[in-house]
């Protein structure tokens, strides 16, 4: 409870900040296929690799509270900038601070084993989150009531739906009430009025003081939801402000491309 | 390796529900379920014990409980590395979506075949007692030996996990290794038939000094000489301070590579 209270105390403080970050990957052009090749390769010194930079000497603080919209094209770095916040990736360059617990919802059930029921990937789940057994027993039936899955919730979940695998995803990572929430494009699976009950939550979450990072394709979601949004293209922040703006902005910078297809 | 333990501490809750997890599916859909980790070393041992007391003699009495008492940590060090050597490439899903500490993987992967270990000393002992051998107190040792095994484990463990992410030939490689490791280990026979001469070479295996310390309190109700203890334990430590460090320096890289 004295964390609710810091938080609310110091409104606007930055819980996410980057300082100059660049992640590089290292992309191997073509695998070898035999050892003769290798060997081949090896004596006449080829390089069969190239370094690509998915985030650009990037900086960006939220501050608590906010609601931050991430768009850009596919292979902007959003959702690179997203695991880098969530501690997946150690980015090459640059200072990453990210200030209370954080709850990824990067992509439909990570953590989420098929041969295990829905019960007991709650339990998983929520640990591999780093909280306790105890919390997560304690938060079980409101996250089988919220993901609303029946009888299901003691079979496998290989026999999910992709749809109900959201659900229950959705619900364990907002359930154990994180103090930032990053929602990577997972929402676009489940049906009209599970997203609706799912924008209440994201809603509520805002009211609460929480900060919520969240990539979309979806536009009108942006400009509808977001406080702020900022638009990546090859890694770099190309515009930052009010969602409206930067995705007309956005829109602006596509149409030419889409009228040539036309 | 302060490291290894705090995190170790930390995620107690996470590794051991790993551990139960890889149990679960290890026996998910099978008709005994758990009951096969207590079955399949019983009928392992009925196995060996026909075939060692009927068809190849030996001039060893009670054959079949010399063999199993080492037998059956070895099953355990080659199982968990067998398992274990995958435990970050197999979790690789997981590990590029959840900022998550990876040595959990290779301590949850360890303690699952722990678990089974502990379970298979009961048909054991229901061996001892079947074929009239003596049952020792020198039994109460055996805490020593296991801990020194885990800890050995531990470290080949990280080591052959990462070493697994960069060159996934390494799990093939291992279980070359791991045959060839058995039978210059004495598993089968006794260091006693080698020649004397030779018996330094069999010194320099690791495993040897922990394997023994089984051997000596389950069939001959004797205890191993302290500086055999000293050695299991400095082998132990060696490998798991080489193996933790190598998986901590590169554990930030997997990431990209699974």
């Amino acid at each position: 409870m004295s964390s609710m209270s810091d938080l609310q105390r110091s409104a606007n403080h930055t819980v996410v900040r980057l300082e100059n970050v660049t992640q590089r990957f290292r992309v191997i052009q073509e695998r070898p296929d035999s050892v003769r090749e290798i060997f081949a390769k090896f004596f006449r010194h080829e390089v069969s690799f190239h370094d690509f930079d998915a985030i650009r000497n990037l900086s960006l603080e939220v501050p608590s509270g906010q609601m931050l919209g991430v768009i850009g094209r596919n292979g902007s770095g959003k959702s690179t900038l997203l695991k880098i916040i969530a501690g997946v990736y150690r980015p090459t360059a640059g200072r990453v601070h990210v200030e209370g617990r954080l709850a990824p919802l990067i992509e439909l059930g990570a953590g989420f084993h098929h041969e295990l029921t829905g019960r007991e990937n709650i339990l998983l789940n929520g640990l591999l989150m780093g909280y306790s057994k105890a919390e997560m027993r304690a938060r079980e039936q409101s996250i089988i009531e919220f993901a609303d899955i029946g009888d299901f919730i003691d079979a496998p979940i290989k026999q999910y739906s992709s749809g109900m695998q959201t659900r229950l995803a959705f619900a364990v990572a907002t359930e154990v009430d994180p103090h930032i929430l990053v929602v990577d494009e997972v929402l676009a699976v489940g049906d009209t009025g599970f997203q609706q009950k799912c924008f209440a939550r994201i809603d509520k979450f805002r009211e609460a003081g929480k900060t919520i990072l969240f990539v979309t394709h979806n536009m009108p979601q942006v400009a509808e939801h977001c406080d702020r949004a900022v638009l990546l293209d090859k890694g770099s922040i190309i515009a930052d402000g009010e969602p409206a703006e930067v995705v007309s902005f956005y829109k602006s910078l596509t149409l030419p491309e889409m009228a040539a297809v036309d | 390796m302060l490291e290894l333990i705090r995190s170790t501490y930390r995620y107690r809750e996470l590794i051991w529900a790993l551990a139960l997890k890889e149990l679960k599916v290890r026996y998910k859909r099978s008709a005994l379920g758990f009951l096969w980790a207590l079955l399949n070393p019983a009928l392992m041992m009925l196995v060996l014990t026909v075939v060692f007391s009927t068809i190849m003699r030996f001039a060893i009495p009670h054959y079949a409980i010399f063999l199993l008492s080492v037998l059956l940590p070895w099953t355990f060090f080659s199982q968990s590395l067998g398992y274990a050597v995958d435990c970050i490439v197999g979790n690789g899903e997981l590990i590029k979506k959840v900022s998550v500490p990876k040595l959990v993987f290779p301590v949850a992967a360890v303690l699952s075949n722990i678990i089974n270990l502990l379970l298979s000393f009961i048909p054991m002992a229901l061996l001892v007692l079947a074929m009239g051998h003596p049952f020792y107190s020198t039994w109460l040792y055996l805490p020593v030996p296991v801990l020194a095994l885990i800890i050995f484990t531990l470290g080949m463990t990280c080591f052959f996990a990462t070493a697994n992410v960069f060159y996934r030939d390494v799990a093939h490689i291992l279980q070359v290794v791991l045959s060839a490791w058995f039978y210059f280990t004495p598993i089968i026979y006794s260091l006693d038939f080698v020649p004397a001469h030779l018996r330094w070479i069999f010194r320099l295996n690791p495993i040897i000094y922990v394997v023994n310390g089984f051997r000596l309190a389950i069939y001959y109700g004797m205890l191993p000489h302290w500086q055999s203890i000293a050695a299991s334990f400095a082998c132990g430590f060696i490998a798991l301070i080489i193996g933790c460090a190598i998986f901590l320096k590169y554990q930030d890289d997997f990431v990209f590579y699974v």
